[in-house]
């Protein structure tokens, strides 16, 4: 079952991201290769330090989350 | 290392943005465009504390992977992966016997410490491998991945040599060292080669770096460590097969396969003529086989 | 309250003692490996579903080939083989699904087409899939209106047209894929890359003969069929043979010693080569107008041994690359081109 997190996206490298959630807690994200979102759209995000939900799940035997989805929060 | 003049007009060690051309202050090389760039690691001072590890997971947004403890010296790390693009392997010599020597030589080789990166081979069969194209040669003459194209095919992980690139499952996609591309493109060393204390990962134009590493091995035969010798040159180990050379070339003492390296890698591509002409005249043969049949059943 | 960092052990953690001395002997290399971990990585490709897609685009490469053969012979009796043919052949476009089922980012499997890359046998079977795919539907459909649709007899004769690029294709299609698997660096794949591609490519065209007779009616036409698997089946074993010289000589022997090695051994040579040759020997010599159950047993021996042929060879590849003692033999100064 997804768990859903708000946030800026701070970070982005290839597919992968750091965001900062309202606690201010720093996550890291992984784009799961059958989320809509493309690698090349997390750049825009993060230039404009967007808010941002995302659907996740926490990835086995690495510290990090896979993303199945991110909308805009706004 | 030379130093580059202009250290000497930059006497502080904090600034408000990133100066322009970093690395003539950190690496004594400027990076322009069209220059072979590469890294040579000099084994024989690396200290084994994984600040490489750390600055490359940290720049590039890597998950801390491999948790848990291997038992292997203080390698916990492994090997390279698609999480993981720098790995700091870790060898404790025991001797002929299994007990440890008691003199040691002129510099410390009770522990081999060697900094494990892709390659960045002159003819990468990653490269080669690559049917969608992804993997490409950047200005710098380093080999990248391009995320967006790369469709997880698989096949660049069993045609590298080193066992270098893997494919992230998470993501679908083929990971490996980008020699920093980004930062390269900014004018910043990359951030392994920047991060390591001793001066064991030096980056910088492959011309230069040759020359230095040829000279550090003349001075470690001096020193009477006869073992060390350059991996990854053209025409030594590690650059055979067609392969050419290295652009992440190492000063290693002890044979490859100590350091999980192969002796004598080949390019694979090499491979494709002779097969694809014995296959092609196997079924051409059967062929004639058939021809030959069926125009007797008259 | 953070989540839960889910632990388990290090994926790669190689097995046996991982005390610090500087010689751990893989099997039977006696030099130094780095805690016994593997050097190389094994392909990441699901054995069966890329094994299962050279088996079926072996099979349909062959049996078009074979078929526009037959078709060419101009004989009235080789009609039903042409036209088995033809549809066997859309079993190549079909199993293309099965690669773009393996890939881990299947919704960009069109980025293949981007490029042409003659150094890359992934990318020059691509575009042999292609090309074969195109032909071959157009020769499938050309068929199927003829038969269906009365006045468009003409068509079948008109297919004759795109049998030849199909057959030439087909060709291709059956003997790429051992260059496939020889080009990487996975030692017992780039051992013996031209005793694999004949291995690979006479396969093929054993399974392609196999499944065309197994439907044919006409005995002298079976007769032909089960000839051309005859011969095939032979290069096939004489292959094997130089194949597996090879490999003790390259020393990458070592990764057929387990399961692998002998599903290899018994299923793809004794069961699916050796035993339909002698069937096929024994019906063709005795059965003087039809042949019978022989060759239909043998047939089905011939389509389930070029199935496990590809399995056991991939799975058995995959053994070599996590095996570092394997490839340091393999990767020495000696064995060099």
């Amino acid at each position: 079952m997804p768990k859903a997190m708000c946030g800026v996206v701070t970070i982005v490298q290839e597919g992968r991201f750091q965001m900062t959630d309202d606690a201010g807690v720093s996550h890291l994200f992984i784009l799961a290769y059958s989320a809509a979102a493309e690698p090349q759209q997390l750049t825009a995000l993060q230039a404009r330090q967007a808010r941002v939900r995302v659907h996740y799940r926490p990835a086995a035997n690495l510290i990090g989350n896979t993303v199945t989805a991110i909308e805009l929060a706004g | 290392m030379d130093m580059h003049p202009r250290i000497r007009d930059e006497p502080r060690s904090e600034f408000d943005l990133v100066p322009p051309n970093e690395s003539e202050l950190t690496a004594g090389v400027r990076i322009e465009p069209g220059k072979s760039y590469g890294f040579f690691t000099d084994t024989t001072v690396c200290i084994g504390c994984k600040a490489c590890e750390v600055a490359c997971k940290e720049w590039n947004n890597l998950p801390a992977d491999n948790l848990g403890l291997t038992g292997q010296s203080y390698d916990n790390t492994g090997s390279l992966s698609a999480n993981t693009w720098r790995h700091v392997a870790f060898v404790e010599k025991a001797g002929s016997s299994g007990v440890r020597d008691n003199a040691q030589q002129a510099f410390q080789s009770g522990w081999l410490m060697m900094s494990d990166v892709c390659k960045h081979c002159h003819n990468a069969p990653c490269l080669e491998a690559c049917p969608t194209g992804a993997l490409f040669k950047t200005e710098f003459d380093t080999v990248v991945v391009q995320q967006d194209i790369c469709n997880g095919c698989g096949y660049c992980v069993p045609a590298c040599p080193f066992g270098v690139v893997d494919i992230n499952t998470l993501d679908g996609k083929a990971h490996k060292c980008t020699l920093c591309y980004d930062r390269l493109k900014g004018g910043l060393e990359p951030a392994c080669a920047k991060s390591c204390p001793t001066d064991s990962i030096q980056f910088g134009e492959l011309s230069d770096l040759h020359a230095r590493a040829h000279q550090r091995v003349e001075h470690l035969h001096g020193l009477g460590v006869d073992s060390a010798y350059l991996y990854g040159v053209p025409g030594g180990p590690g650059a055979t097969g067609g392969i050419g050379h290295l652009n992440a070339f190492f000063l290693l003492t002890e044979q490859p396969e100590v350091y999980n390296l192969p002796v004598a890698p080949t390019r694979p591509a090499t491979r494709i003529v002779p097969s694809l002409l014995s296959g092609l005249a196997a079924v051409a043969g059967l062929a004639l086989v058939a021809i030959g049949l069926f125009s007797k059943r008259a | 309250m953070p989540d839960q960092v889910i632990l388990q052990d290090p994926d790669d953690a190689p097995e046996g003692p991982s005390a610090a001395h500087d010689t751990m002997p893989d099997g039977s290399w006696q030099g130094p490996t780095y805690y016994r971990r593997s050097q190389l990585k094994a392909a990441p490709f699901g054995n069966w579903v890329v094994g299962g897609y050279i088996f079926c685009a072996g099979l349909a490469g062959a049996s078009a080939l074979i078929s526009a053969i037959a078709g060419f012979s101009r004989l009235p009796q080789a009609a039903a083989t042409v036209r088995r043919g033809r549809y066997l052949a859309l079993l190549g476009p079909l199993s293309a699904v099965l690669l773009i089922y393996d890939l881990h980012t299947p919704k960009r499997f069109y980025n293949m087409l981007r490029i042409a890359k003659p150094t890359s046998p992934m990318s020059i079977g691509t575009w042999i899939l292609m090309s074969f795919s195109g032909f071959a539907c157009l020769g499938a459909a050309a068929q199927f209106l003829s038969d269906r649709v009365p006045g468009l007899g003409w068509l079948r004769r008109a297919a004759r047209v795109t049998d030849v690029p199909t057959a030439v294709a087909g060709a291709g299609l059956s003997a790429y894929t051992a260059s496939l698997l020889s080009a990487t660096s996975t030692p017992l794949w780039a051992a013996a890359p031209r005793s694999l591609a004949v291995r690979f490519g006479a396969s093929s065209v054993a399974a392609g003969a196999a499944s065309l007779s197994l439907g044919e009616r006409r005995g002298a036409t079976r007769r032909a069929l089960d000839a051309i698997t005859v011969a095939a089946l032979s290069a096939e074993l004489a292959a094997t043979l130089a194949s597996h010289g090879t490999y003790r000589r390259k020393g990458v022997a070592e990764a057929l010693d387990g399961g692998w090695g002998q599903v290899e051994t018994i299923g793809a040579t004794a069961l699916g080569a050796a035993l339909p040759l002698g069937l096929q020997i024994a019906s063709l010599a005795t059965a003087r107008r039809k042949p019978g159950v022989l060759s239909s047993v043998a047939s089905i021996a011939v389509l389930a041994g070029s199935l496990l042929l590809r399995v056991s060879i991939l799975s058995a590849g995959d053994i070599s690359a996590e095996r570092p003692g394997i490839n340091f033999r393999f990767s020495r100064p000696e064995n060099l081109p």
